[in-house]
């Protein structure tokens, strides 16, 4: 199928999906119409508008199958990892071993918003005294306790230190229900003083080699209870191979966003691209089936550039979104008003980049943990933010916020006064709860106001 | 020829209609906002026609703006209030660089360049705390008409310190204020210091001058003065305030027809 690129309902997908298979079009062995993940409690798909592409639905099938393949991995003797709050370190590590599986139990904060706020996830940790006042990631003691959307890993990780305050009570709360976690502490990044000597880092930021060398001696922890679990060695041929690995979804990834943020028309909504972005830290339980899925997104945004067709007129405003959505309905919101993704950083900007493969493993990982833009501060992440705005040559930026994420309500302000400063661009600060019905009119103001003003700035 | 802009605010419909020079404004109406909008809007521009004495194949085009323009059937297109704002401004006061827009349920500031073109805008998110709405419930607590609150509001010696960043919690701390015995002016007073606090906050740093005030809420008297004192500079009123944005969409019904 060759459709020409449009945003259809999950109505049109089912529709789709019987036109596919009748016309013999291979789907992998999780796929399927998109429909029946709403019949397990995926309200909220019935809200989206989706991406009309086979390469879409696959990648749709795939993010909404995860559960699966993990009962299944466990089922064939896997271990699996449960990496918490590292964003991307961890299971490189785990993915070196062949018989590990890591997943982010953390990603539950998802489950409350894609079910519509009726998994009960959050009022089971209301009940466990971690209520609304905390990130939403609590929803993840919900899920521990239920055990109906992941299965308890066999090993915890958590990294601490330079990490939100919510998210470790979060974790010491979950290791109080008696879930022991390997603790394992990432320090604040700061550049190097003078007598200090410096490490380039990924990203183009800098840290003291004492940083790196505390980061490599605690991630050998971490790789020694890793062994322990797999009962076979992680040494450092298997974590390079681990790394080339990691590193080619890294590369696609790398591609699908040169292509699609460049293009015009944008070849790739915005809410497909956040779904792809999101398989760089967790691979979504299978690393070789990430690099297939990426593949085929690159393979029809190539076709689609090639053919000229995408879904943004040449005057959609040129946008760069700061900070994953708790609503998905909102991404669509974007090219509704006008505008087109054109440039993202979803707090996992160090997870796009390259693993530095010219050094030891330990400290490739290392240097790439401490590029984290969460471990560092405020102005660092700004400083990458205006550097990609004026790669990709956006015209406006959305910051948006969780409420509730304790680093969302510190940093828009200070994102957002360096862009305009640096950049002279238009910042809207929008916050984005997990339902946006009863703020979507006002929202929709906001991104069509903030389109306006792009075009009004064209004019000039 | 003539031009029409329909703002179909929270609390009130206002229509503009002006000429083929965009200078003049020919008629102007409003009328108070309910259920059914689309057909109080159609009601308010047929009286608006016929009491310039109009007729409906004179209006070349509208334009609906404001949180109900969608609902605007006889609208050829939509603008948001944003961007009608600051060109109603541009032409009441062609200096302005800060546009202050204080809703019936939303408060909005916005910057403008050198040419009056948006730069950028900031809007408050989904607590009504810095709104109009903010007032109408304190007036209702205290039993006054909206009018009322401004010339109590210049009685008070000692405004009252509302803490509160939400409106129901705000109430709360006013039904305990009066239960303290505080007086009311010193209550309502306080009431427009939070309102103007709330979008000071908004705006962050670097409000440039001149600040002109826009909304509803600008025609309640004593609000300009809070603002003054929260910004630390003069704020002027923009002449009738309520009609800016649709003004605004008038004037750009007009360019748009231009354009074409």
């Amino acid at each position: 199928m060759s459709e020409t690129p449009r945003q259809i309902t999950l109505q049109e997908w089912d529709r789709g999906y019987e036109r596919l298979q009748a016309a013999g079009v291979s789907q992998p062995t999780y796929g399927g119409p998109l429909g029946r993940h709403v019949d397990e409690g995926d309200a909220r798909l019935l809200k989206l508008r989706f991406d009309n592409s086979p390469a879409a639905l696959r990648l749709w099938n795939f993010l909404l199958t995860e559960e699966d393949r993990l009962r299944a991995a466990r089922d064939n003797g896997k271990k699996l990892v449960g990496a918490m709050k590292d964003l991307g370190t961890v299971p490189v590590m785990a993915y070196s071993l062949d018989n590990l599986v890591a997943f982010y139990p953390d990603g539950a904060w998802w489950i409350p918003c894609v079910m519509e706020v009726n998994s009960g996830l959050l009022q089971i940790a209301d009940s466990l005294g971690i209520d609304e006042s905390f990130c939403p990631v609590r929803a993840m003691l919900g899920a521990f306790v239920t055990e109906a959307h992941f299965p308890i890993p066999d090993l915890l990780t958590c990294s601490v230190g330079a990490t939100c305050d919510d998210f470790s009570a979060i974790a010491q709360r979950l290791n109080g229900l008696g879930y022991p976690i390997l603790w394992w502490e990432i320090p604040h990044r700061r550049a190097p003083e003078d007598n200090e000597e410096g490490v380039h880092l990924p990203g183009g930021f800098s840290a003291p080699r004492g940083q790196i060398e505390f980061v490599k001696a605690e991630l050998e922890r971490v790789r020694i209870v890793l062994q322990d679990l797999a009962g076979r060695s992680l040494d450092d041929e298997a974590l390079a191979r681990g790394i080339v690995k990691a590193n080619r979804v890294r590369e696609l990834l790398a591609r699908l966003r040169e292509v699609v943020f460049t293009a015009t028309p944008c070849p790739m909504p915005a809410l497909e691209m956040l779904i792809a972005e999101m398989l760089a830290i967790h691979f979504c339980s299978d690393q070789d089936e990430t690099i297939a899925v990426l593949q085929k997104l690159l393979d029809e945004v190539h076709r689609r550039v090639a053919a000229g067709t995408g879904y943004s007129s040449v005057q959609a405003a040129r946008v760069f979104w700061v900070n994953p959505v708790a609503d998905l309905q909102v991404m669509n919101l974007l090219e509704d008003c006008g505008g087109r993704i054109c440039g993202t950083e979803y707090l996992l900007a160090h997870a796009l980049d390259p693993i530095p493969p010219d050094v030891p493993p330990m400290e490739a990982l290392a240097q790439m943990a401490l590029a984290d833009p969460m471990v560092g501060s405020a102005v660092d992440r700004a400083a990458r933010i205006v550097a990609e705005i004026r790669r990709f040559g956006a015209e406006a930026v959305i910051v948006s916020r969780i409420p509730g994420a304790s680093h969302c309500a510190l940093e828009g302000e200070i994102l957002g006064e360096i862009v305009r400063e640096e950049c002279g661009l238009p910042v809207l600060e929008i916050e984005v709860p997990p339902l946006t019905d009863a703020v979507y009119p006002s929202l929709r103001t906001r991104l069509e106001a903030l389109v306006e003003t792009v075009a009004n700035r064209r004019s000039r | 020829m003539m031009y029409a802009g329909i703002d179909a605010g929270s609390r009130a419909i206002k229509v503009v209609l002006i000429g083929e020079d965009g200078l003049e404004v020919v008629a102007k109406g409003q009328v108070d906002q309910g259920v059914e909008q689309d057909r109080l809007a159609c009601r308010l521009f047929e009286k608006v026609l016929a009491d310039a004495g109009v007729g409906r194949s004179q209006v070349r085009r509208i334009i609906a703006t404001g949180y109900g323009r969608n609902a605007v059937s006889i609208a050829d297109t939509t603008i948001t209030e944003i961007t009608c704002h600051a060109v109603g401004v541009r032409q009441l006061v062609p200096a302005a660089r800060t546009v202050i827009d204080i809703g019936g349920q939303d408060s909005k500031l916005v910057r403008l360049d050198g040419n009056g073109r948006v730069r950028d805008f900031a809007m408050n998110d989904r607590c009504a705390a810095g709104t109009g709405r903010f007032l109408e419930v304190v007036a209702d607590r205290l039993g006054l008409s909206l009018g009322d609150l401004g010339p109590m509001a210049a009685q008070s010696r000692s405004p009252a310190t509302i803490s509160s960043m939400c409106v129901v919690f705000a109430e709360t701390e006013i039904i305990g204020l009066l239960a303290a015995g505080r007086a009311c002016e010193d209550i309502v007073a306080g009431v427009q210091t939070a309102i103007a606090a709330r979008i000071v906050a908004m705006a962050g740093r670097n409000v440039e001058a001149p600040v002109i005030f826009t909304g509803g809420v600008a025609r309640i008297s004593g609000m300009e003065t809070a603002l003054q004192t929260a910004l630390g500079q003069p704020v002027a009123i923009s002449p009738e305030p309520q009609m800016t944005g649709a003004l605004g969409a008038a004037l750009l019904a007009r360019r748009q027809q231009d354009s074409y």
